[in-house]
């Protein structure tokens, strides 16, 4: 899976690069418009991150030229603005997906996925992870082949938890996936923390093993300890 | 006051001033002229009398027309010799005639007398009021049409100032038309729609630039703190931190998201304020309100809060959907927040009133001062689970990130300066009280 990130703060385009490539993406950076103009000319990428304000133009005309030089290459904007006229005109010119700054690389990881998930069997495929399957299709959940029926925020949160694996989650950043930007923290935080044990409960009674471990201060990892 | 009405109101209490004055005066000089006129004819005939007595030492009238002169015989000749008004009955058809009067002593045959010579003033006072009536009716004739042209005058003189005042009040800041001033004739208003063309022109330029900077301002702002959390993000992927490092950079973190929402907050607020909000809607604020707190159904069971509805009317207002959306929620997640476990939340909609009360503690700062920016009452009660932690035989998950742990995360203190400014900006009258144990937040 290839990958351009465009982003004028080097420091933020590395971390994104670096983050994704750990994922097992490809990663290519481009810091203004003409290198990204150049870039997606010449290569082929299977997904592109934009930002909109950028030196030398515009993230509008990137995503522009980028949708009639190869259709099927996923989108998502990377914007510090926030306002819905924004998101309404990205999403209008043909792009799939809009964050706003400042986001967290496991959200954008997981929208990168859900994505290239998307375009690639067009939600016909399957996820797994050890005993665990999911189907994102019909959001059905099996644990030795055998169905194990998730409320809905524990299927978000174990779809975000396969998204991310052997990464470490902040609170924060699965509270804000479960509920929106909005969500008031203090509350948010305690229903992660109910819904993050009964996801673990009904996976374990189920048969498969215990992958979700806390990290003191942080949040919660997912994965082969 | 309208200038013309207050120029009319002035030059009409100065000109009827002016007016009486000279009616006084001219009656005054006329009334003077004539006394003067009459008495020197009094002193010929007094000396047609002495002449008279001279010539026969005796009186035996005759010689002059009847009230005309009175003699009379008196021990005394005093060396007077005064005029006065007085009035004599006509024998013909008796009415008191006014008469213009000398008296002064004298001497007929060595006996001393005093003599009253009189002057009828019946034309004289015919005179005065012929003059009188007629310079009445041409002062007021004068007065009419001056007062008739002036008015006229002065309402085409300030006729361009009126049209600027015009423009100047439909000039919509937010609008890109700029102000368009005609030349005018007249010097002075020339002058003053030039000085308003380049006001407005430096006040547009200096809204399109504020506007222009917050915009850039809060974009740059973003940026630099969407790569303080990353580089987060990174770092805690590390295996090898310390309890405490671990502690720091969650404090970063936390720092970080929070300054993130006090820009986004602020950057609302100044676009609330500059009116960057243009489409205004009819929004139906209760219905708006009651689907807030479906969406936050789960916030609601996971701290146990019984919701109440009583809506006996609509709540419709003009106000832009998005403001709604974010005047409600920050309404409704503040009820939730100061709120008890256990608690209750009460929608009420009554004619032209909406209020969202909630049980919770009491305030902690004054009424009046809850709506200012960054004020805060006590952080929000931490919320300690009901049912203690059952894991079922489970091994522990990080009992350390069980929730009476967390430190509630401070809340930015935007939330209620927010809603007033959006009520502010559009109509809505906000009222806060605090009874029996109720906080109660009205629209109105």
């Amino acid at each position: 899976m290839k990958m351009l990130v465009v982003e004028d703060e080097r420091g933020l385009a590395e971390s994104v690069s670096a983050y994704l490539t750990k994922e097992g993406f490809i990663c290519e950076i481009a810091s203004t418009y003409a290198e990204a103009d150049e870039k997606i000319f010449l290569y082929r990428y299977d997904c592109v991150v934009v930002d909109l304000t950028l030196p030398g133009g515009d993230g509008f005309s990137l995503i522009k030229s980028l949708k009639s030089l190869s259709a099927t290459t996923g989108i998502i904007i990377i914007s510090a603005r926030d306002a819905l006229e924004d998101k309404i005109k990205g999403l209008e010119i043909g792009s799939d997906d809009y964050l706003t700054k400042p986001f967290h690389l496991s959200e954008l990881n997981a929208r990168v996925k859900s994505l290239i998930r998307r375009r690639n069997f067009g939600g016909h495929n399957e996820i797994r992870f050890q005993e665990i399957q999911v189907l994102p299709n019909s959001r059905k959940v099996y644990i030795h082949d055998r169905e194990t029926p998730l409320s809905r925020k524990e299927y978000d949160l174990l779809l975000y938890f396969l998204s991310n694996i052997d990464v470490a989650l902040t609170k924060v950043s699965i509270a804000e996936h479960l509920w929106g930007d909005d969500i008031d923290s203090a509350d948010s935080l305690d229903m992660v923390y109910s819904h993050i044990k009964n996801l673990r409960r009904k996976l374990i009674e189920k048969g498969a093993a215990d992958y979700v471990r806390s990290i003191y201060g942080i949040g919660y990892k997912f994965g082969l300890s | 006051m309208k200038l013309l009405t207050k120029t009319n109101r002035v030059y009409l209490s100065f000109s009827t001033g002016i007016y009486l004055l000279t009616a006084l005066a001219f009656y005054a000089i006329i009334k003077l002229v004539i006394y003067d006129e009459v008495e020197s004819r009094l002193l010929v005939e007094k000396r047609d009398f002495e002449a008279y007595i001279q010539a026969h030492n005796s009186w035996q009238g005759g010689y002059f027309v009847e009230n005309k002169i009175a003699v009379v015989p008196v021990k005394h000749a005093l060396p007077t010799e005064d005029f006065k008004d007085t009035l004599i009955l006509n024998r013909y058809d008796h009415e008191l005639v006014p008469f213009r009067e000398l008296t002064y002593y004298t001497r007929i045959n060595g006996q001393a007398h005093r003599v009253s010579i009189r002057k009828s003033l019946i034309q004289s006072y015919r005179l005065i009021e012929v003059i009188t009536v007629s310079m009445i009716a041409f002062l007021s004739l004068l007065f009419l049409c001056s007062f008739w042209f002036q008015s006229r005058l002065s309402g085409q003189l300030w006729q361009p100032f009126y049209n600027t005042l015009a423009k100047v009040r439909k000039f919509d800041l937010s609008s890109s038309t700029p102000l368009h001033l005609p030349a005018e004739e007249i010097t002075e208003f020339n002058e003053l729609n030039d000085v308003l063309q380049k006001m407005s022109e430096k006040i547009h330029q200096d809204y399109q630039s504020l506007k222009e900077f917050t915009e850039n301002a809060s974009h740059e702002i973003q940026t630099p703190l969407a790569l303080i959390n990353a580089r987060v993000e990174q770092l805690i992927q590390s295996d090898t931190l310390t309890e405490s490092q671990s502690y720091w950079l969650d404090e970063i973190y936390r720092a970080s998201r929070r300054m993130s929402k006090l820009n986004q907050g602020l950057l609302l607020l100044a676009k609330i304020e500059n009116r960057q909000f243009a489409d205004v809607d009819l929004v139906d604020l209760y219905v708006l309100i009651t689907e807030k707190l479906c969406d936050m159904d789960e916030v609601l069971q996971h701290k146990q809060l019984r919701v109440f509805t009583k809506g006996t009317a609509t709540f419709p207002r003009m106000l832009p959907v998005v403001l709604a959306e974010v005047l409600l929620s920050n309404l409704v997640s503040n009820a939730i927040k100061h709120n008890v476990p256990g608690g209750l939340i009460r929608i009420e909609s009554t004619t032209g009133q909406l209020c969202i009360s909630n049980t919770g503690p009491a305030p902690t700062i004054p009424p009046d001062r809850l709506f200012e920016r960054f004020k805060k009452g006590r952080d929000a009660t931490p919320y300690v689970s009901p049912t203690p932690h059952d894991n079922e035989g489970m091994e522990t998950i990080g009992e350390e990130n069980a929730p009476k742990q967390y430190a509630p995360m401070n809340s930015v203190g935007l939330g209620l300066a927010i809603v007033k400014q959006i009520g502010d900006s559009y109509g809505l009258t906000i009222t806060y009280t605090f009874a029996d144990g109720e906080h109660r937040i009205c629209l109105r």
